[in-house]
């Protein structure tokens, strides 16, 4: 190899890390700002989120979390009065252009919900399988779905036994988990997940946020929250929103967690993070 | 790994406009959606011009089947083969509701056109004394049905209403043991038929002498028909209400009167007006019970104990086969009037039922 095709290839490496290269992102929101009706909740939202990280959402209530996550496998449309400014890449393309369909975009970015919500006429078998009927994909392997999502989800031993019970019979936790393992079945690559553990039990959470860690050397996980703890815990990087009042929210500061929770840059995310307000 | 993160652009984003960029179509799809309307409406319409076949046949055996064979073939060319049942299941929704409107829109259109020659103002108040069928339209009216079927209506609803609501509350919130017996009692009575409760009527009310026919003897029969109806839709949206409301309201110490009355039925208002409006629309038009309990009389009356009553269905009844022009006019134009009296009717329901506070 000569010196001038090394020299090119650095740089083209740095070029990637200066320019936030698509490649290397799983999505990339871009100067997103989010209305309902005529108030804008959310204003000029930049974040990109690298393949195979998990990324924290943190702020007070209010402030456009979800509202923001909604945003990024559009679900937000689906709410009356709904508008949309800037982008948001999934693949390098965005996922708002006309010639995307939003059925591709919501199996390829699944969610979990804050309320576990599990199908309650379907077993707990069914519910794991439930996207692949629902989104019409064809496997062969269903058992070795359901062993292997469950285990991911952190629930294959506690209900190994009880697959063809209903699904309604699980404590929250473990419905939590099966809802995870459901969303895993379709192979999604990007996770988002809406303050998944705001109604569980520390155990339960504990669970959970090993699943989390493990789910993302594979998936792309961004996840709302409200526990600081478990931002740390269980994320690489961390963007913290706010919302002045009656002002959209935006992004105050993001970056890696420690640096967010150690060093921030900001004093209102030194002062969120260490519990002075929020 | 290092952060790839942008710059935030915060003058750039305040200048932002709301869009809704999910309304954006690209143009081979708007232009073949275009397509698989158009294509089958012209072939429909040569077929309807050019051809003798029926217009319905023509509709059912042809529009309908090309209808989804271009709308399939439109999802397939737009979104591939998994799109089919999505745009199978939009052209038959489209295709029910038109067919359900055509239907509503003919009933409407056919009263319009038959009953508009009898409508005037003094047809809304006179009655019908010194009317007889060949008298021409420009005397007389139905104010003496319209009074009629309004006092019958009243008195309908304060006995069936509140009996009605107070079964649902007690299947729903009382939970006595009687529940599946009420529930099954209920349901067989909205099996009654109409003649049969004026029937009753007639015998345990009117025949023994306890009451004349009457709007009060009218309006017991039309509240045997009202009750179930209110009871079952009354049941089903106070079921709705989530029981956390319920558990809310004890854990602050009410009784359960009180829940049932300053938290249930509130949130639940909506739906208790439907279900009264349900009621009403239930007997509204009933004939039968009024011929056997109510009665005709061609003057008004406004005791509801005193004498026979005329009603609109009655009177309609009593014209409609007539062989004079204007009595069958006259029934037409009181049927148009009935229709208008319950668009008026639900209109002020819904707008009084609509509440500044959230319900569900």
């Amino acid at each position: 190899m000569s010196t001038a095709e090394f020299e090119s290839v650095q740089t083209l490496e740095e070029q990637m890390v200066e320019s936030a290269a698509p490649r290397d992102l799983a999505m990339d929101a871009r100067n997103l700002s989010v209305w309902f009706g005529k108030r804008k909740v959310l204003e000029g939202v930049n974040i990109a989120f690298p393949e195979r990280t998990c990324t924290a959402l943190i702020g007070p209530s209010g402030c456009g979390k979800s509202t923001f996550i909604r945003t990024l496998n559009r679900l937000h449309e689906l709410i009356p009065g709904a508008a949309l400014a800037g982008s948001v890449l999934y693949e390098g393309k965005d996922i708002y252009d006309a010639d995307i369909d939003p059925v591709h975009i919501r199996l390829k970015i699944g969610m979990v919900f804050q309320k576990p919500n599990p199908f309650p006429s379907m077993t707990i078998r069914g519910n794991v399988l439930s996207g692949l009927k629902l989104s019409g994909m064809k496997r062969d392997d269903h058992d070795a779905i359901v062993e292997s999502t469950l285990t991911s989800a952190g629930l294959w031993n506690e209900v190994k036994d009880r697959l063809d019970h209903a699904a309604g019979d699980l404590s929250g936790g473990q419905q939590q988990r099966l809802v995870i393992a459901r969303a895993l079945a379709v192979e999604p690559n990007v996770l988002l997940m809406d303050e998944p553990c705001s109604a569980l039990d520390p155990a339960s959470t504990l669970k959970i946020e090993e699943t989390i860690r493990e789910l993302s050397k594979n998936v792309t996980i961004i996840i709302v929250t409200h526990n600081m703890q478990q931002a740390v815990r269980v994320s690489d990087h961390t963007a913290f929103f706010l919302a002045a009042e009656n002002e959209p929210g935006h992004v105050v500061e993001q970056g890696l967690t420690t640096e967010i929770f150690s060093n921030p840059k900001d004093q209102r995310t030194l002062d969120y993070v260490n519990g002075r307000f929020g | 790994m290092t952060i790839l993160f942008s710059e935030q652009t915060s003058e750039e984003s305040a200048a932002q406009k709301p869009l809704h960029p999910w309304r954006k179509k690209p143009r081979k799809f708007t232009i073949s959606v275009a397509l698989a309307v158009v294509v089958p409406f012209l072939v429909v319409l040569a077929l309807l011009l050019y051809s003798n076949i029926p217009g319905a046949l023509v509709m059912v055996i042809v529009y309908l089947p090309l209808q989804l064979l271009a709308a399939g073939i439109t999802a397939v060319y737009n979104r591939g083969v998994r799109s089919i049942g999505d745009s199978m299941i939009v052209v038959l929704a489209i295709g029910a509701t038109v067919f359900s409107l055509v239907i509503l829109m003919s009933v409407l259109l056919s009263l319009v056109v038959r009953g508009i020659g009898a409508l005037s103002a003094h047809f809304l108040y006179q009655n019908s004394v010194y009317i007889n069928p060949s008298t021409p339209l420009e005397y007389g009216g139905i104010g003496h049905a319209m009074v009629g079927t309004f006092l019958i209506l009243l008195i309908a609803s304060i006995i069936a209403v509140p009996i009605g609501i107070a079964t649902a509350v007690y299947i729903t919130d009382v939970r006595g043991r009687a529940v599946p017996y009420v529930r099954f009692f209920v349901q067989a009575m909205s099996g009654v038929p109409s003649v049969v409760a004026g029937l009753f009527i007639l015998t345990i009310a009117v025949s023994t002498g306890a009451f004349n026919q009457s709007a009060f003897a009218g309006g017991l029969a039309y509240a045997i028909l009202m009750l179930p109806t209110v009871a079952r839709t009354a049941e089903e949206v106070l079921k709705l209400v989530p029981d956390d409301l319920r558990t809310g309201a004890l854990a602050l110490g009410s009784t359960r009167a009180r829940v049932v009355l300053q938290v249930v039925i509130p949130a639940a208002r909506t739906g208790i007006i439907t279900a009264i409006l349900l009621g009403i629309a239930r007997v509204i038009g009933e004939t039968a019970p009024l011929l056997l309990a109510a009665g005709n009389n061609d003057g008004t009356v406004l005791n509801p104990f005193d004498q026979a009553v005329s009603s609109i269905p009655v009177y309609i009844f009593n014209n409609v086969a007539l062989p004079y022009p204007d009595a069958v006019t006259r029934a037409w134009g009181s049927a148009l009037a009935l229709m208008i009296l319950v668009a008026v009717l639900f209109t002020l329901a819904r707008v009084l039922g609509r509440g500044r506070v959230g319900k569900y």
